[in-house]
């Protein structure tokens, strides 16, 4: 099971090792980080070979890699000037971008989570509620915009809505699927013993299903990172989906490629954030 | 309750006329029937039979778990209503909470089953039970970074930690090996001693050697389904008992003999097999 992460390390650190072992084993990380590296490396220098191919057949419609990383050092030198409403730095961009991927995060997983709890934990509440999850899931949060619209009468926390929506699904059935499959086994201990409601929720129930919550926010916050794009292309004002349709209105490719390589590296860093504290709830079997 | 103390004592542990059924697609699947059993406060009686036969649908039942159709079971002049900290389970597959250490999984079910006790009462509780198993310098592993014996162990320890009047055994030591499960059953006995012999103790098993050396009485199963009681044998060696000296002792014997011709009987070898064999060949 890929659960045995966490603890086999706190094993090996457990153990009095002598400073050569210490020393090879970090010798054979580097290794592996340096080759991981390398691999990273040489892709991106096939992609940007054939990117300067297909710049130079359209005649400059792509723009070549030299002048896209221009304009990318340009962004990225001074990223939060501030010339009034139409003309910010993309620190600020994307500072507002996460912002509201944040919030709409935030108050989804609040909601999501205590129903999938409940989902996962009462039978008669799933058959309730999982028809009309599985009716809302595959609609795209795009479309509850015109009713984030009326509801706030403004189109950033219109923005903020159909975060929260998307935000919902991943972790509702993630963490109603982690409840459900608790073992016997487990809840015979907390029988056996009288467990309290209050500790069965707490040393059981929530332990058990934790490294499934944290999937299902794994991938809610993976597809609202996917959907502040589009939906702030909708809303306009500020934030990095802003920034890609004004670039594209200035006619400026350089800087929507930019846009999109900053855009691809935050959501890595996000990922991996949460596949970090994916590895620290996980428990070992 | 007032109640005579003889009385009590003989009947400590009551099953009365016990049938226990289950729904399944099929229909109703009875799994057994007429069971009737008392048992002795501080006596240690096993259950023992072929896979299938209902034992640990009779241990569930104590425990209350599931749920008689008919009859029903009493304990201490009371009719067992579903589970209680009177009554210290050891499940078959340990079920330690993985994500708890070894100190952890026995303090969250003293500090759930003992709440009387104040909080450096239950870490006391713990330790002293820690101690008895000998897993006091192993308290902050956990159970994945522990011997399978470890963890029954811990288990055993879990059970005897809450007090409880009766400890249920459900096939404690079917998944170890043979020199783990003999140094455990010295190590049962020995926490049932410090405890003044005062616990009674069901076990369910499948292993005849270890029902003899463990027990005063030896419940034998026919075969399920709905199967019924088929003769309780009694044990009449001394304790303490002492694993090397009991097996020679002609009584020892004697039972295991009669045990084997219970539940063995359809286990026979015919020569006329071993001829047929041979001529194939």
């Amino acid at each position: 099971m890929k659960k045995s992460i966490t603890l086999s390390t706190n094993l090996t650190t457990g153990f009095e090792r002598t400073n050569s072992v210490r020393f090879s084993a970090t010798l054979t990380w580097l290794g592996s980080a340096i080759k991981a590296w390398t691999f990273t490396f040489l892709g991106f220098s096939l992609l940007t070979i054939l990117w300067y191919m297909f710049s130079k057949i359209t005649n400059g419609g792509l723009p070549t890699p030299l002048a896209t990383s221009q304009v990318f050092w340009e962004l990225i030198k001074d990223p939060f000037y501030d010339y009034g409403p139409n003309d910010k730095g993309i620190g600020l961009q994307l500072a507002s971008s996460l912002g509201r991927v944040s919030s709409g995060f935030l108050l989804g997983s609040l909601f999501a989570i205590p129903v999938g709890v409940v989902m996962g934990a009462n039978k008669f509440c799933k058959k309730l509620f999982y028809p009309i999850v599985q009716i809302l899931k595959p609609v795209s949060p795009l479309a509850w915009f015109p009713i984030g619209l009326v509801a706030f009468e403004s189109a950033s926390m219109a923005t903020i809505f159909i975060i929260f929506i998307t935000s919902l699904w991943p972790t509702l059935i993630n963490t109603a699927f982690g409840v459900a499959s608790i073992p016997d086994d487990h809840k015979n201990v907390a029988k056996a013993f009288g467990f309290s409601k209050w500790k069965y929720l707490t040393k059981v129930l929530i332990p058990y299903s934790l490294p499934h919550i944290i999937t299902g926010l794994r991938l809610s916050i993976g597809v609202a990172w996917l959907v502040i794009v589009a939906g702030e292309m909708l809303s306009g004002g500020i934030g990095i989906g802003f920034f890609v349709w004004d670039s594209w209105n200035a006619l400026s490719l350089e800087k929507v490629i930019s846009a999109i390589l900053i855009i691809g590296i935050v959501g890595l860093l996000i990922d991996k954030g949460f596949s970090l504290i994916e590895k620290k709830v996980t428990y070992s079997v | 309750m007032v109640l005579d103390k003889n009385k009590t004592k003989m009947n400590y542990l009551k099953i009365e006329n016990m049938e226990v059924a289950f729904q399944s697609a099929k229909g109703k699947f009875i799994a057994v029937r007429e069971i009737n059993l008392e048992v002795e406060k501080g006596e240690i009686v096993s259950i023992i039979g072929h896979s299938g036969c209902g034992k640990s649908t009779i241990m569930n039942a104590i425990a209350g778990m599931t749920f008689p159709t008919s009859g029903r079971v009493m304990l201490n002049g009371e009719q067992v209503k579903g589970p209680g900290p009177d009554r210290g389970i050891v499940f078959q597959n340990y079920s330690l909470l993985p994500w708890l250490t070894v100190y952890e999984n026995i303090y969250e079910a003293v500090d759930a089953a003992l709440r009387e006790l104040s909080k450096a009462e239950k870490k006391q509780t713990v330790e002293r039970y820690l101690r008895m198993v000998n897993l006091w310098e192993h308290r902050e592993k956990y159970p994945k970074q522990i011997s399978g014996g470890m963890k029954q162990r811990v288990a055993i320890a879990r059970a005897f930690a809450i007090d409880p009047e009766v400890l249920l055994l459900d096939e404690p030591f079917g998944a170890l090996d043979a020199l783990t499960k003999a140094s455990l059953h010295i190590e049962l006995l020995k926490l049932w001693n410090l405890t003044h012999r005062s616990k009674t103790i069901v076990m369910v098993t499948h292993d005849i050697e270890e029902a003899i050396f463990l027990s005063d009485r030896i419940v034998v199963m026919n075969n399920g389904p709905a199967s019924t009681i088929r003769e309780i044998e009694e044990v009449h060696l001394p304790r303490p008992r002492n694993k090397k000296e009991t097996v020679n002792l002609p009584e020892y014997i004697a039972v295991r003999d009669r045990m084997l011709s219970l539940l063995m009987d359809k286990v026979v070898i015919d020569e006329k097999d071993f001829y047929k064999e041979e001529a194939a060949a």
